[in-house]
């Protein structure tokens, strides 16, 4: 790190402290100044990412910004810690809580199933099938398909664990699973 | 304090089932995702650790190609048993000439030297500590790969939880900027599991996508085989395994490196040649790999595949290639927080601990909220207190213990020790309580540390020769001091308005 790059980090730190700083007042008092806060601070950030870029290069300099911008974030968030009164509850102290359910055994074994096995084989599916069916360079379909089934399998784990209705969710996570993987045996070649 | 609400309004029942689905999938996975941040965090500084571990090493800012070909054929005198050589040119974070040997299953054997600018060899690599808390990272020192599908199943379960916690927390905008401590336990801790996850957003949902990635990769690579090679995995690889020589095990002497930087320096002039590799050095039909990364780009860099003749056979594709090509390269640095220099590794390391204290305030979200209801789970209060807190300890005689073994202890020795300073740890709770098991064990690891820089200082002296030796017991020190005040110390809050 030369001493070049620590002066273009200290730019990008400026913008991103600025857009923080900016949207913590509009956050702090809701008055005619609000939306020219809110504007200006996303202004600012999306300018530390614009000179990031144009420093270090696209795909870097983007990388090395939004670091800095959560960063950022994190220590104007610490930096404002408040002591919450005892006695005082506010409204966001009847936050929500997790719906009750029932504790059923069979349930709970059916919903592990559900999030663990049957939707990670629903993502692999949809991933193969996009590396097999989809047009252009194998490499690309194969790393686009492959990043797709943590993504997918995350999102089907969320939703089978969420629902309510899981009979509802096997449904759907064994139909595309069946249909993705058969498309992707079907079709049989990655060329 | 904040205006009207700019998040879209969520039906509460939709919420609550989704906080039911992230507290299950949370606490189900909580002592192993835990695990895999904490490690995480620790290994982005592997290579500091690597040189912190032999400060004595020599520091070599460049070589030329006449000396890393004079470190290869010296390694090669001294290995010839070598099937596999990896010669690791300097980089800024590891500015040492090394050459590394080893062989395939089931007679493994590997082998690691340092050589100086010139190219000769001095004297034999020791990184055990720095490879065992890298291994514990992507794949805990399980079999493989049933490690790394472990670690890629961590990785989608906390994308899991992230999603669901997105989707869980309406309020993500109004409360941005809203940091409370005091009041009910479980408030604050919501309030600190909420801040921390918001803003740290972009960097949690690449860490995990990337660590679910990499951990799944040989999975999905197996299911694609079988679904269009008829099960042989290695067609499947060989689309990003770029040009291969044909293969000749007629014996060879091994081949000479210097012409082949030449071409790599025509080819991309900016380029910086990070390591090289040859397969099979001994055979004709060996295959030569330079790895050169361009200023600029998040890369493992690109490699330009040779012949044991010399003659070129192409490049991979990696900073070339298609699409595909150049996102697999970055997947690992973008990972890692190996892309930007010290700066981003530290802000790596800071997020990558906030990660884990966000597993860790969720699970004292849901234990203070049994607490509320009149059903403490205390067994779990103490096993997880003492689980967390053990890991600094561990972690401080596993490096101790790597500083003061003789260099052929055994290779599981390490593993051993951290196995059993987590495991007597764990068994604290069937005698003391939650608080006193997290005081302690926190005093503890702060003296271990402690102690741990005490046994560097020891053993290389007060200021070693790698000023990156210094910084580290500096940080260590730092950590040790953050963690003995953190049982004595609470912060001066202000008082809310």
């Amino acid at each position: 790190m030369t001493f070049i790059d620590l002066l273009h980090g200290s730019v990008v730190e400026a913008f991103a402290m600025v857009g923080a700083l900016a949207l913590r007042a509009a956050w702090m008092k809701a008055d005619a100044r609000r939306p020219w806060l809110i504007s200006g601070g996303w202004l600012s950030w999306l300018g530390a990412v614009i000179v990031g870029q144009s420093v270090w290069g696209g795909v870097l300099g983007i990388a090395i910004a939004v670091s800095l911008i959560c960063m950022t974030g994190v220590l104007v968030v610490l930096s404002n810690v408040e002591r919450r009164a005892g006695k005082m509850r506010a409204p966001r102290a009847a936050a929500l809580e997790p719906s009750d359910r029932k504790r059923v055994m069979w349930r709970g074994w059916l919903r592990g199933f559900l999030a663990g096995p049957l939707a990670g084989t629903a993502a692999l599916g949809v991933g193969l099938a996009i590396a097999v069916c989809l047009p252009g360079p194998p490499q690309t379909r194969m790393v686009m398909g492959g990043l797709l089934v943590p993504f997918l399998w995350a999102g089907g784990m969320a939703w089978t664990l969420s629902d309510n209705k899981i009979i509802r969710a096997a449904c759907v996570l064994v139909g595309v699973a069946a249909v993705s993987l058969g498309a992707t045996f079907l079709k049989g070649s990655i060329a | 304090m904040s205006g009207q609400p700019i998040w879209p309004r969520i039906a509460p029942g939709f919420v609550r089932a989704m906080l039911a689905g992230h507290s299950a999938l949370g606490l189900a996975f909580a002592a192993l995702i835990w695990l895999v941040c904490f490690t995480g965090s620790v290994a982005v500084f592997t290579q500091e650790f690597a040189r912190w571990e032999q400060p004595v090493a020599p520091l070599t800012e460049t070589v030329t190609p006449e000396a890393a070909n004079i470190a290869f054929q010296a390694g090669m005198k001294k290995m010839p048993w070598a099937e596999n050589v990896y010669v690791g040119l300097p980089t800024k974070a590891l500015p040492r000439l090394t050459v590394e040997a080893s062989t395939h299953a089931p007679d493994e054997r590997e082998a690691l030297w340092l050589a100086d600018s010139k190219g000769n060899l001095l004297q034999q690599a020791h990184d055990r500590w720095s490879e065992f808390q890298g291994r514990l990272h992507f794949e805990l020192h399980l079999p493989r790969p049933w490690g790394g599908y472990l670690i890629g199943l961590v990785g989608v379960a906390l994308l899991s939880s992230i999603i669901s916690g997105v989707l869980s927390h309406p309020r993500a905008f109004k409360d941005a900027f809203s940091l409370r401590l005091g009041g009910a336990k479980r408030l604050q801790e919501a309030d600190l599991h909420n801040r921390i996850g918001m803003w740290g957003l972009p960097f949690y949902l690449v860490v995990s996508l990337t660590g679910a990635f990499l951990g799944l990769t040989a999975l999905i690579v197996g299911v694609l085989a079988l679904a269009v090679f008829k099960g042989d995995v290695k067609q499947a690889y060989a689309l990003f395994l770029g040009p291969t020589p044909i293969d000749n095990p007629a014996a060879s002497p091994p081949p000479d490196l210097t012409t082949l930087f030449a071409y790599v320096k025509r080819d991309a002039p900016k380029a910086h040649v990070d390591y090289v590799v040859v397969e099979h050095p001994f055979e004709k039909g060996a295959r030569i790999v330079l790895s050169a990364s361009s200023p600029g780009k998040i890369s493992r860099g690109e490699s330009y595949v040779f012949g044991s003749d010399g003659r070129s056979l192409g490049v991979l594709g990696y900073e070339k290639g298609t699409l595909g090509q150049k996102i697999l390269s970055g997947v690992a640095p973008i990972h890692f927080g190996w892309f930007g220099g010290p700066v981003v590794k530290c802000i790596y390391a800071i997020l990558g601990m906030g990660l884990a204290s966000i597993t860790s305030s969720g699970v004292a979200i849901w234990m203070a909220r049994r607490r509320d209801k009149g059903k403490p789970a205390e067994i779990w209060e103490r096993l997880w207190a003492a689980f967390i807190w053990s890991q600094p300890i561990a972690y401080a005689v596993t490096a101790g213990t790597a500083l003061l073994a003789p260099p052929d202890a055994a290779d599981k020795l390490l593993l051993y020790v951290w196995g059993g300073t987590t495991f007597a740890a764990v068994l604290l709770p069937a005698v003391m309580g939650a608080k006193l098991i997290s005081t302690i064990l926190r005093t503890l690891g702060g003296i271990a540390l402690l102690v741990l820089v005490g046994v560097h200082m020891w053993r290389f002296g007060l200021v070693p020769a790698d000023p990156v030796a210094l910084a580290v017991n500096g940080f260590v020190v730092l950590t040790a001091i953050g963690l003995i005040l953190s049982t004595i110390w609470r912060p001066h809050l202000k008082p809310q308005l």
